[in-house]
């Protein structure tokens, strides 16, 4: 679905940039590899299982974020919107968990949070895209949304429309398209944080630079992702494949 | 089939049914895979061996019987006692 963007614009140069970067990404590998072989239970396990792990850190980004913002900053829709989006980010979580608990792969959400494949280790790729969410903080929440919505938000519809469309297994794939609605609200509310709220020429250099950091750490969040349920070896210093200009 | 049912008509998806079914890890409310993302009760229920669920439901009329319709929020009288109340043993003061 073509999202309704002007084609000048803040609004439009992020999202391009970042269709760009989600047009093809490392989670493809796995869908090829579905494809090919289908996944097997302990990859769909993993998967689903890294993916549960980065929404349920969401609580502890936005958590930083929601505590940052002051009454009257926005208008009271914008804000309610905002907590709507943090609502479909649990909702989110919880259908990974839900599917892993439903598979039986683990018997309880305890036992998830305790299982190697659902633990998180802040030495890692998830940990680094967490903590530069987390690092947003700093910043009013037109840049945080303009950054995030508008750079790993495009991304993570680009390839979840792909598994909507056709990862080989049904129960997989119904929880991808069911989420497909929401991540364009968030896209859309980035659209809108920055028509409407970011007029400064510093903002717009600032927002420039925050996106293609965040875009920057979630591509590489997906790529130890994909080599973790692909089996393959972690990266090593210099093998990251993620680009993002910055300066 | 489940012995539950959600009624989405009258559902206000606060979620507390799904937060107490995970919390004794029968796991039997789950977020259903479609674009509303309702909560649904799946097989796993055994009610009426567990009536958690209704214990902590806020809106009259939600939970409701699969096969008869009755309506179990708030909790009549045969399933609010001794044995199915939950926590089984009150707080201490």
């Amino acid at each position: 679905m073509t999202l309704p963007v002007e084609n000048n614009g803040l609004a439009a140069e992020l999202l391009r940039q970042s269709e760009h970067d989600g047009a093809v990404t490392a989670m493809d590998a796995v869908l090829s590899a579905a494809h090919k072989s289908g996944l097997t239970n302990d990859q769909c396990f993993r998967l689903l299982a890294r993916l549960w792990t980065l929404k349920r850190l969401m609580y502890y980004v936005y958590g930083a974020w929601a505590q940052g913002l002051n009454l009257n900053d926005y208008p009271p829709a914008v804000a309610y919107l905002f907590g709507k989006q943090i609502y479909d980010e649990s909702t989110h979580e919880m259908q990974y968990s839900d599917e892993i608990l439903r598979r039986g792969w683990a018997r309880t959400q305890k036992k998830i949070f305790a299982h190697p494949y659902g633990q998180f280790a802040p030495a890692t790729r998830v940990g680094a895209y967490i903590f530069c969410l987390r690092a947003l903080a700093n910043y009013p929440q037109h840049l945080r949304l303009a950054a995030f919505n508008l750079g790993p938000k495009v991304i993570e519809l680009a390839w979840t429309e792909r598994f909507a469309g056709s990862c080989p297994d049904p129960a997989t794939r119904a929880v991808f398209a069911s989420q497909l609605a929401e991540t364009r609200s968030h896209i859309l509310m980035g659209r809108f944080h920055v028509e409407r709220f970011l007029q400064k020429d510093v903002d717009v250099e600032l927002a420039r630079r925050l996106c293609a950091e965040t875009r920057r750490d979630y591509l590489f969040y997906l790529e130890e992702v994909a080599r973790f349920v692909l089996g393959m070896k972690e990266e090593e210093a210099g093998d990251g494949t993620a680009f993002a200009d910055i300066d | 089939m489940p012995g539950l049912k959600i009624d989405h008509e009258k559902c206000t998806e606060c979620r507390m049914c799904y937060v107490a079914c995970r919390e004794i890890d029968i796991n039997a409310v789950v977020v259903s895979a479609t674009s509303r993302h309702l909560l649904e009760i799946d097989d796993r229920c055994v009610y009426p061996k567990c009536t958690v669920c209704l214990m902590y439901c806020p809106a009259e009329g939600s939970i409701v019987d699969a096969v008869s319709g009755k309506s179990l929020v708030p909790p009549p009288p045969e399933v609010w006692t001794e044995h199915l109340r939950w926590p089984r043993v009150p707080a201490p003061r």
